[in-house]
C-alpha cells in the first residue's frame, strides 16, 4: 500500500465517497469515472427511448381521411381519374367559392393542425380540400392534384421510376382512403396514384358539378403518352394535329380517360400539368359566375371537338380548372 | 431523495432537448422536386410554382375535350406503324368517348 493515498472523489451526480487513486499525480477516480460513463450512457439510452416513445407516435399520427366512394364499391378502373384534391391557404373562402359555383357541400375533418374538408355533390364525394398557409416569401399557388386509380401503388411507383418519373411523396397508407403516392412524370407534370380501399367510382356520366374530364398539357405529348400507356395500360388514339400542336387521347376499358396535348403555341415554356374539367350545362353562364364569386377567366369559352364549349378558369386563390359543357342534347357545332 | 429527483430532472431535460432537435431536423428534410410537400401524414400538400397558369392564347384548332359517342375516328390518326414512342390503338378501333349512361344504372350504351 506504500505510495497509495486514498483521496475523496466527489463525482458530479454520484454522491458518496469512492477510494481509488494515486499519490503524487492528479487524483484519478477510476471507479467513479467508469461509473460516471456508465451513468451517462444509461441516460443517453433512456433519453433515446423516451424520444422514440414520445416522438414516433406524434410523427406517425395520420389524419384519417374519408373514403372516396360511399358506399364502398368493388370496382377498380386502372387509369381512371378517381379523385382530386386541392391545398388552399384559406379553406373557408375556398369552400364558399365552390359551394356557390357548383353547389358542393362540405364535411370538415380536423386532426392536430391539419384541416381537411371533403366536398360532396348529392352525397357523393367529389374532392378534398386541405388547408395550408403559403409563406409570404414563397411564390407558389394552389393547384388541383389528380388521383388516378391503380391496383398496386408500389408497383406503379416502380414502373414510373423505371420510365423517368420522380417520386414526390413515397407510397403511404392513409386509413379509410387507401395507399397513395405522388409522382411527377418525365416532363414534370405532377399526379397521384391511389389504390382506394373503398374501390373506384363506377364508370358513369358525370352530373353537372362533377369532374368529367382531364387533359395533360405537356412539352412532349409523344413521350408523355408512352409513359402513361406503360403505367396505366392505356390505348392511345391520335387526333388531328393543328398549328404544330399534337393531340392524343388515352382510353381504357373502352372509355376515353384523358387527352394529351402540346403546350399552347403561345406558351411553349409553360409548366406541364394536368388540368381537370367540371361538367357544366352552360359554360358562358358559369364563367360569369366564376368572376362574380371572385375567380378569373384564363381561357374564354370556346367550342371544342365535342361540340360544346369549354373554358379554363381559376378560383380566387389561383387554382385553375376547366369548365366543360356536356349535355345530351348538344347540337354538334363544327369547331372553327 | 432530492438527488434522485435532480438526476431524473437532468435526463428529462436531456431527453427534451434531444426530442426537440430530432423534430427540428426532421422538419428540415426537404423532399426532391420543386414542389411544396410536407407530409402532415397525408402527402399531398401540393402547390405549383406561381404563375404556371398563364395559358395565353390557345389558338384555333387547339382542342382538349373528348369526342362524343358515335363520332368517327378522325382520318390520319393512329393504327399505323409510326415513329412514336407509344403504341397506337389499332385502326379498327373506333374512337371511345366518356361514359354516357347515368349513375342510376343502365347499359354501357355508347
Amino acid at each position: 500500500m506504500a505510495g497509495i493515498k486514498y483521496v475523496q472523489c466527489n463525482f458530479v451526480g454520484t454522491p458518496g465517497i469512492t477510494f481509488d487513486g494515486k499519490i503524487g499525480d492528479v487524483p484519478i477516480c477510476r471507479s467513479v469515472k467508469q461509473k460516471g460513463h456508465n451513468h451517462f450512457f444509461r441516460q443517453v439510452l433512456l433519453a433515446i427511448l423516451l424520444c422514440i416513445v414520445c416522438v414516433v407516435p406524434v410523427m406517425a399520427a395520420e389524419l384519417q381521411l374519408p373514403a372516396i366512394v360511399e358506399p364502398a364499391s368493388q370496382e377498380r378502373h386502372v387509369g381512371k381519374l378517381i379523385f382530386v384534391q386541392l391545398v388552399t391557404p384559406d379553406i373557408a373562402a375556398t369552400k364558399k367559392f365552390y359551394a356557390g359555383l357548383f353547389g358542393w357541400t362540405f364535411r370538415d375533418f380536423q386532426d392536430g393542425g391539419t384541416k381537411y374538408a371533403q366536398a360532396f355533390l348529392d352525397g357523393r364525394p367529389i374532392a378534398g380540400l386541405i388547408h395550408k398557409d403559403i409563406p409570404p416569401a414563397e411564390r407558389r399557388q394552389p393547384a388541383w392534384l389528380s388521383f388516378f386509380a391503380v391496383s398496386d401503388v408500389d408497383a406503379a411507383k416502380k414502373v414510373a421510376l423505371q420510365n423517368g418519373a420522380k417520386v414526390l411523396f413515397e407510397p403511404h397508407y392513409i386509413p379509410d382512403r387507401g395507399r397513395q403516392a405522388v409522382l411527377a412524370d418525365p416532363q414534370g407534370a405532377v399526379f397521384a396514384v391511389l389504390a382506394s380501399t373503398s374501390g373506384d367510382p363506377a364508370d358513369a356520366l358525370a352530373a353537372p358539378g362533377e369532374w368529367i374530364w382531364i387533359s395533360l398539357l405537356t412539352s412532349d405529348p409523344d413521350a408523355a403518352a408512352a409513359f402513361y400507356q406503360t403505367l396505366f395500360d392505356y390505348e392511345v388514339f391520335e387526333l388531328p394535329a393543328s398549328e404544330s400542336a399534337q393531340h392524343l387521347l388515352l382510353a381504357s376499358e373502352n372509355y376515353a380517360r384523358a387527352s394529351v396535348n402540346s403546350l399552347p403555341a403561345s406558351k411553349p415554356n409553360m409548366h406541364p400539368h394536368w388540368l381537370n374539367y367540371v361538367r357544366v350545362e352552360d359554360t358562358v353562364k358559369m364563367t360569369a359566375k366564376v368572376v362574380a364569386l371572385g375567380g378569373r377567366v384564363l381561357v374564354e369559352p370556346r367550342i371544342d371537338r365535342h361540340g360544346g364549349k369549354i373554358a379554363v378558369v381559376a378560383d380566387p386563390f389561383g387554382a385553375p380548372f376547366g369548365l366543360l359543357e356536356w349535355t345530351d342534347t348538344d347540337s354538334k357545332e363544327v369547331p372553327k | 431523495m432530492n438527488i434522485l429527483i435532480l438526476r431524473w430532472l437532468r435526463w428529462l431535460v436531456f431527453a427534451f432537448v434531444l426530442c426537440t432537435l430530432t423534430v427540428l431536423l426532421s422538419g428540415c428534410i426537404l423532399p426532391p422536386g420543386g414542389y411544396e410537400y410536407d407530409n402532415g401524414g397525408i402527402g399531398a400538400n401540393y402547390y405549383e410554382p406561381s404563375g404556371f397558369v398563364d395559358y395565353g392564347n390557345w389558338g384555333r384548332g387547339y382542342q382538349v375535350a373528348p369526342f362524343r359517342g358515335g363520332d368517327h375516328r378522325p382520318s390520319g390518326g393512329g393504327g399505323h406503324a409510326s415513329g412514336h414512342t407509344y403504341k397506337s390503338a389499332p385502326a379498327s378501333r373506333s374512337m371511345p368517348s366518356i361514359p354516357s349512361h347515368s349513375r342510376s344504372g343502365g347499359s354501357r350504351s355508347r
